[in-house]
């Protein structure tokens, strides 16, 4: 096929440059630091040095099992629910049922710190329980971290068993049925070979976050070595000095993650049936026991998942003397502290976060419009490029970013920008992923349409289908907006003094033991985060989550 | 209003050429379509002619105007299509007032404009509806006065009924044919439905792999198909191979020139030369609608014998399938007004061919 160069040729080739340079170039800086020594020669010492270190090989392992703990754990809570959401009736389901989404954009280390107010060592909990001659067992190690990561992650599960379950065709099971099998054998041999796909993509998904997970292993994991903390220390003790051993840990982290999501793509994705007719069968009504059972566990679940977002306002309203929570008495001063005496991160925050949105759905936007209507050998090499960064934990990019941008003729480190390049390159497959969808649903022809009546097709993007993106490219904003304002692990590698923002200040206060005005942090962030997202949904009435 | 010629258009794609080195000519105002089945061409031609393709070679003028290189959006058409293209977030107005916006028509004129096209596909009370909120006629409706209201040179319609159910879209044919004659718009309509086409047009081209088979008004092509394809693609016929006699001594008038004599399971029958340089084997062309059966005794003229293999009523009529002596199966519908005999499979029986059916070269 021929190539139009202007306008859609032009712009491609712009896209698939800064892609180059932002995403490709600084993976291959930290590629190359990783095999370099002291001069500048090619030599393996990284991987050998962590090949020899037997703390490193433990991290390895830990964080091999401590991601297969946990996506079993999420399995274990996410399918139960999904099917009972998908195929019972019982009080409070449709609330309840969406809960499990809000979890997902409260932020980990929100969700760390809460647990850490609850049953850390001087926990609400933990003190209660010490009262009544308790000894709570210590939170700190794997304990909380598999509790926590649990608590965060099994809605992945839940919302990708529930899609397929409701899309399952139940004629298929009465068939079973009206051929003989008994109801039990029918669904072990028609309804798990549905489901079990939906679950490994999402598991898959679940032990990658986990890999790469920094906030809550960070906070909760204790002296328990774990990869993503190391590279972290390394990265910080390295300051100034060469990079190898940071870089090497960064490419065995990427490593893992990439043959995660190549098993995703070659092996279970292959396993995925679309079924033509998906009637779901009605779901059946429990009788009262049962109910109570059903809403009982869901909702303590749901409950637990939730309790951070209560706990934070608590305590950030809590009286403190020093590191110390004085629960039961009630100040304003933990807020004061933050809102008046070091406002600077809040505003940080708002200021990146807009920046970084702004950026990223622009381009977002762009770019699938690029490879879904204007096909070509260059828009499909955009197509790969632009999910690398699902590949990168925020650590490791934000090693690489500063690696990259910290010297030579485009100095980006210690400057905002390099806070907004951070954010926009973590965030920028999944706003992809939102504008892609819509497009997808847009016929070609209204693009035609615009042409035949008289509009240049530069102008038809903007006249014609750009408007008719509209919501889904707000609804991407809102969800980019939200979850870059809780961004902690990339930022946090690559911020510099006069750069903290929300995730940044909250982490620190955490370390230095000052919960109070952590949790005062902690509220502002909430409440920034949760405005937004109860507007949209309850204002303007858009439907936010249905393309996660 | 503007005629259209399309001189020795090319396109391919690829390795494959679509169109080779195709022509045709459609004066001004009138209603051409284009028929044919899935892949013959006939939507790359249309895409052509509106600038969403470049051809390979070849030229295309809107009456004088080459307007092979210039593009789409200068080349003030109207398109109507499949899928109706309705922008989704805009409502029926401002769809219809698009194109009028982008051609900066002052607003009060375009208010009028777009009220009296809305107006004439009986859609003035909608005019506040988003798509998502009408049906498919109505969105249809829509999508035909957005390509009107800008008044376009030519009007170019890839299949726009075929998404509507069977009513709808025999009431859009009207009001289809209202408003282009009333506009007196040269239009170009695609199609695969063959009474759609019958119904419509002033002209047909059927296309068959890239290039027309046979172009001529309605009747000529149900009446005169000029080869089996044609025959089979308007209204079914019996298309049964035949052998004929060499031309028989040239008579005096041109009707006994046209004469053959063919030979059909056994017998000896009469027909029209329906193609020139019709050699020894031929093709017979039958309606199934124009054959009638007869008991298989006495031998009538005219007629050939063979034994009923399939019977199926129908209410107003009642259509045999008749197995010949070659093998053939023959088609023949006897309606209900002039059934004299009911036949049942296995029956023998004589299928009375009309004299002036035609003979067509293979």
């Amino acid at each position: 096929m021929r190539i139009q160069w202007w306008p859609w040729g032009v712009l491609t080739l712009v896209c698939l440059a800064l892609l180059v340079f932002f995403v490709f170039y600084p993976l291959g800086v930290l590629f190359i630091n990783s095999v370099r020594n002291e001069s500048g020669a090619f030599s393996p010492a990284g991987f050998i040095a962590l090949l020899n270190d037997s703390q490193y090989l433990q991290a390895f392992r830990n964080t091999l099992v401590l991601g297969g703990v946990v996506t079993a754990c999420t399995i274990a809570v996410g399918v139960p629910f999904a099917y009972m959401v998908a195929r019972y009736e019982f009080p409070l389901k449709n609330l309840l049922a969406v809960l499990p989404i809000m979890t997902i954009v409260i932020p980990e280390i929100v969700v760390g710190q809460s647990w850490l107010l609850i049953v850390g060592n001087n926990g609400l909990l933990t003190n209660l329980l010490a009262e009544i001659g308790i000894q709570l067992p210590s939170f700190y190690g794997w304990t909380g971290m598999v509790f926590s990561m649990t608590l965060v992650y099994y809605t992945y599960i839940y919302l990708g068993v529930l899609a397929a379950l409701r899309g399952f065709d139940g004629q298929l099971e009465e068939a079973g049925l009206s051929l003989g099998t008994s109801p039990l054998l029918t669904k072990w041999r028609v309804l798990v070979p549905v489901i079990v796909p939906a679950m490994l993509v999402n598991a898959l998904v679940v032990f990658t976050l986990v890999v790469g997970n920094f906030a809550l292993s960070m906070i909760l994991g204790s002296r328990v070595p774990l990869l993503s903390v190391m590279t972290y220390n390394t990265f910080v003790n390295e300051m100034g000095g060469s990079p190898v051993l940071q870089s090497a840990m960064s490419v065995v982290s990427i490593a893992i993650v990439a043959i995660v999501l190549f098993l995703q793509k070659r092996v279970v994705e292959r396993k995925i049936y679309t079924m033509t007719q998906g009637r779901a069968p009605a779901a059946v009504r429990v009788r009262s026991g049962a109910s109570l059972l059903y809403t009982g566990a869901f909702g303590l679940i749901i409950l637990a998942s939730m309790l951070p977002l209560i706990i934070v306002f608590i305590a950030a309203l809590t009286q403190t003397s020093g590191p110390v929570m004085r629960w039961g008495e009630w100040s304003f001063s933990s807020l004061q502290r933050a809102l008046q005496g070091a406002p600077e991160p809040i505003i940080n925050s708002l200021k990146f976060a807009s920046m970084a949105t702004l950026a990223g759905v622009v381009f977002a936007v762009l770019v699938s419009y690029l490879t879904i209507k204007k096909r070509n050998t260059f828009t499909q090499l955009l197509d790969y490029i632009v999910v690398l960064p699902l590949t990168i934990s925020g650590t490791v990019l934000g090693i690489a970013l500063v690696q990259t941008f910290n010297t030579g003729w485009l100095v980006l480190a210690g400057t905002s920008g390099i806070m907004v390049l951070c954010y926009t390159v973590r965030r920028l497959p999944f706003a992809v992923r939102n504008a892609s969808s819509t497009l997808f649903n847009i016929p070609d022809s209204i693009e035609e349409a615009s042409i035949s009546l008289g509009v240049s097709p530069l102008m038809s993007f903007f006249k014609a289908i750009l408007p008719a993106m509209k919501a889904s490219i707000i609804s991407a904003a809102i969800l980019m907006w939200v979850t870059t304002l809780s961004e902690l692990s990339g930022s946090i590698v690559v911020y510099t003094g006069g750069l903290e923002t929300m995730p940044i200040a909250i982490f620190r206060q955490v370390d230095g033991g000052r919960l109070g005005l952590a949790s005062a942090y902690g509220a502002a962030l909430v409440s920034i985060i949760l405005v937004p997202i109860i507007l949209s949904i309850k204002v303007f009435k858009i439907n936010l989550f249905s393309s996660k | 209003m503007a005629s259209i010629s399309i001189e020795n258009i090319v396109k391919r794609f690829g390795e494959q050429t679509v169109l080779q080195s195709f022509s045709l000519h459609v004066p001004d105002g009138a209603f051409y379509t284009l028929l044919g089945p899935s892949g013959c061409g006939k939507t790359t031609l249309l895409r052509c002619i509106a600038g969403f393709y470049e051809p390979d070679g070849g030229r295309l003028l809107f009456d004088q105007d080459d307007v092979t290189r210039v593009s789409a959006h200068h080349r003030d058409i109207g398109m109507v299509f499949q899928d109706y293209a309705l922008f989704p977030d805009k409502s029926a107005f401002d769809n219809v007032a698009y194109g009028l916006r982008a051609r900066k028509v002052p607003k009060a004129e375009l208010t009028r404009r777009v009220d009296e096209a809305l107006d004439k596909v009986g859609l003035l009370a909608l005019t506040d509806r988003y798509p998502a909120q009408m049906s498919g006629g109505q969105r249809q409706r829509v999508a035909l006065a957005r390509a009107l209201v800008i008044r376009p040179r030519v009007l170019l319609m890839d299949e726009p009924l075929s998404n509507l159910d069977a009513n709808m879209r025999l009431q859009m044919r009207d009001v289809i044919l209202d408003l282009v004659r009333e506009a007196g718009i040269t239009t170009v309509f695609v199609t695969h439905d063959q009474e759609e086409a019958l119904a419509m047009s002033d002209r047909i081209a059927i296309m068959d792999r890239g290039s027309i088979a046979q172009l001529g008004t309605p009747q000529e092509l149900y009446g005169t198909p000029v080869s089996s394809y044609v025959a089979d693609f308007i209204g079914a016929a019996n298309v049964i191979p035949v052998a004929t006699e060499p031309a028989a001594a040239q008579g005096a008038t041109s009707d006994a020139m046209r004469r053959v004599r063919y030979h059909l399971s056994g017998r000896a029958l009469d027909g029209v030369r329906g193609s020139e340089g019709l050699g020894k084997h031929g093709v017979l062309i039958a309606r199934p609608g124009e054959l009638s059966l007869a008991a298989p005794a006495p031998h009538l003229p005219n007629a050939i014998a063979g034994e009923v293999a399939r019977r199926q009523y129908l209410g107003f009529k009642t259509s045999y399938r008749v197995k010949l002596h070659e093998g053939f199966e023959i088609r023949v519908d006897l309606h209900a007004g002039n059934m004299t005999a009911d036949f049942q499979p296995g029956d023998a029986v004589q299928v009375r061919v009309p004299a002036d059916s035609r003979i067509i070269s293979a």
